[in-house]
């Protein structure tokens, strides 16, 4: 059937046969070839966390992927088609300008219990971004975030000069079994490295310090609805992992919810919080 | 005991634990084991160790591999619907079909390369092909959608959690992702291909008027009827698969709305198959076989091959599950989904058992003997080396990838359902 081999004989019947055999195998080496070299490509300009962003994002149940205009009420149903990346979103630039968000007076939410400053802004993935006076940005976990990890048992923070992608790892930390990729609200180069006790985490240069750097970023009335939603989901998560239903209407996270829970897969619950495919 | 491979294992998944685990894959293990040894008896000492012969030169292994090859067609076939159909409804099963595919492709391959025997000179094949044989458009078909699979099942390996933490498999993963409607596409065609020349071989068996079909151009009518029927039973096979895979593993894995789009897609092909098969062998009866010499009363006066076993494939395991599969009422329930599943592979099993050992088994000259053919342990042996792999490829896949996607969202809507039961009971 190969044109060296006995046999094979000009006609279109061994012509048909042969080419439509090279074709595949020509197809099959040229997919290969091609994802391995757009591979590297991305490799080499650094896009592996947006990759994994978009990887983690796509493997979260559709439920968890809804739009922040359905946290306010704004839309009753729509599935975020930028991986949490307002920064895209014509929709939400097109939103924010017609509706703007309605101002809050209070200087934090208090919502179960629990303080979210309004200086700042927040990751659907349970951090912060302060700008500070300097142009540096402060990121931190809020406060759900860092009592869904207590005191973390091992803390894996950047060195100062790294950089980070928004919404890819700002930092890793061990909670017992949950290794968890805590994601960055901001692009930027790590300046200097803080800790629990600080209140942040990383103080980082941002890329840019423009209106969009923030845009992706939840602020202000967003931000009761968005943790009321969190607190829905914690407690699914919650159930999901075999722990028992204690979230009562009403109560107060404790402190440290992981000690509370030591039956429960905290390494699921934490991947679910905290965006984690 | 814990699963101290539970880093390995999809965050959110609920598996069994590791010693739970190893028994399970312990039997067949086992089994493997045994058919490898079988195997080898017959790579080493030669095709005496079977009961074939130069009369009787396909058995139980030429059986298997039409059988699972079509059972296999499932991998194919969504993905043709899933990636160039777009019916996205059956993302939920295609991760699982990659891998019942690949199983059922590799295990066909590796019993082919045991029948065929020599397996240092394999690459023959290729270099010194039959031109006159249908066997090498299979053969060439066959390894090329095998390494389409192999490519297909890369991505779901590389999402294992821990090789995801690699950054390069990561985006070699992402990249891999995006091209695949390529595979998609190259896989439909060579499938589409193969399973013809599989169902060719036999048409054009002018020796066997048994087997002997006409049809159009160059291609005999089982050309396009083994094209159809692995059409129609793969999406019954990963529907029965996926059912059985809940079961073992207590957890529902995909919506109940996938069986029924899945069962609809069989149910409608296998209604198209049975027409066509019915059409074929009335054509067969009245034209191709007197045109031969044969009456085809003839064949089936041969017990235990009588006229049940053509009632058989065509109504009982063809027409039955089609309707059942077709009735909306019907498709409703789980119970008789799976049933007519079950009964639609059986069905093509049951074809792809009448065109090997039937075909065989029946003299076509005077001084022919009526054959019996029985397996020899080392044919079974290596049949169970088979059945064994797939098992212990798709527990581990099971185990170590995400092969249902929508598993740890279902589970979490089970939660949410409890808690609202809960709720409404007045627990708190």
């Amino acid at each position: 059937m190969l044109p060296w081999i006995y046999g094979f004989n000009w006609n279109a019947g061994h012509i048909i046969f042969l080419g439509a055999f090279y074709m595949v195998l020509a197809a099959l080496v040229a997919t290969v070839a091609s994802a391995a070299i757009r591979s590297r490509r991305a490799l080499r300009m650094d896009q592996a966390e947006a990759i994994r962003w978009h990887s983690d994002f796509e493997s979260m149940p559709a439920c968890d992927q809804v739009c922040r205009h359905v946290l306010t009420g704004e839309f009753q149903s729509r599935q975020c088609p930028h991986a949490f990346d307002c920064r895209e979103c014509e929709t939400h630039a097109k939103l924010i300008q017609c509706h703007p968000l309605p101002r809050v007076e209070e200087p934090e939410e208090d919502v179960f219990g629990m303080a979210f400053p309004l200086d700042r802004f927040y990751h659907r993935g349970h951090t912060w971004a302060r700008l500070e006076k300097d142009g540096t940005v402060l990121v931190g976990l809020d406060e759900l975030g860092a009592r869904l990890l207590g005191r973390p048992d091992a803390l894996v923070l950047p060195k100062p000069g790294d950089r980070v992608h928004a919404n890819g790892a700002a930092f890793h930390a061990r909670r017992r079994d949950a290794e968890v990729r805590v994601v960055s609200p901001v692009d930027g180069e790590v300046v200097e490295t803080g800790s629990a006790e600080r209140g942040w985490y990383l103080r980082v240069k941002p890329t840019s310090n423009d209106a969009k750097t923030f845009r992706h970023l939840l602020r202000g009335a967003e931000i009761k609805p968005w943790i009321q939603r969190e607190m829905e989901r914690l407690q699914l998560a919650l159930t999901a992992e075999g722990a028992a239903p204690a979230l009562a209407d009403g109560g107060v996270p404790v402190s440290d919810i992981a000690a509370a829970y030591p039956a429960a897969d905290w390494d699921a619950v934490c991947g679910e919080m905290f965006l984690e495919g | 005991m814990a699963s101290v491979d539970k880093e390995f294992i999809t965050r959110g998944l609920r598996r069994s634990s590791t010693g739970r685990f190893l028994l399970w894959i312990l039997p067949w293990v086992a089994l493997l084991v045994f058919g490898l040894y079988s195997a080898g008896l017959c790579l080493v000492k030669g095709l005496n160790q079977t009961n074939m012969d130069n009369r009787f030169a396909f058995g139980l292994w030429i059986f298997l591999d039409l059988t699972v090859i079509a059972l296999g067609a499932g991998a194919f076939f969504t993905g043709f619907l899933l990636y160039i159909l777009k019916i996205d409804e059956l993302r939920s099963v295609i991760n699982s079909a990659v891998v019942i595919g690949l199983v059922c492709y590799s295990g066909a391959v590796t019993v082919l390369a045991v029948d065929v025997g020599q397996p240092l000179r394999s690459w023959f094949t290729f270099w010194y092909p039959n031109v006159h044989s249908m066997l090498t458009e299979v053969t060439f078909c066959i390894s090329c959608y095998l390494t389409v699979l192999l490519i297909e099942y890369l991505p779901i390996v590389l999402r294992n959690r821990k090789l995801h933490d690699v950054p390069s498999f990561l985006v070699f993963e992402h990249e891999l992702h995006k091209l695949i409607y390529v595979l998609a596409g190259v896989g439909t065609f060579l499938s589409f291909f193969h399973q013809g020349s599989l169902g060719g071989l036999y048409g054009v068996l002018r020796g066997r008027p048994f087997a002997f079909r006409e049809g159009l151009a160059v291609w005999p009518s089982t050309f396009f009827l083994f094209i159809l029927s692995a059409a129609a039973v793969g999406p019954s096979f990963i529907l029965l698969t996926t059912w059985l895979v809940e079961k073992l593993s207590r957890k529902r894995l995909v919506r109940p709305t996938v069986f029924r789009r899945l069962a609809r897609i069989s149910g409608l092909l296998l209604a198209v198959y049975v027409l066509a098969k019915a059409v074929d062998t009335l054509v067969w009866i009245n034209r191709t076989s007197p045109g031969t010499g044969f009456q085809a009363w003839q064949y089936y006066s041969w017990k235990p091959f009588g006229t049940w076993i053509l009632f058989a494939e065509i109504v009982v395991f063809g027409l039955l599950p089609a309707l059942v599969m077709l009735t909306p009422r019907l498709r409703a329930h789980t119970g008789w989904l799976v049933t007519a599943a079950a009964m639609a592979c059986c069905g093509v099993a049951l074809n792809r058992f009448v065109m090997t050992v039937q075909t065989l088994a029946l003299p076509t000259l005077s001084f022919d003997p009526y054959l019996s053919y029985y397996p020899s342990w080392q044919e079974v042996g290596t049949f169970l080396a088979v059945v064994a792999y797939g098992v212990l490829v798709y527990s581990f896949s099971f185990r170590y990838f995400n092969l249902f996607p929508e598993e740890r969202e279902l589970r979490l809507e089970a939660a949410a359902q409890e808690e609202e039961e809960l709720a409404l009971a007045g627990r708190y």
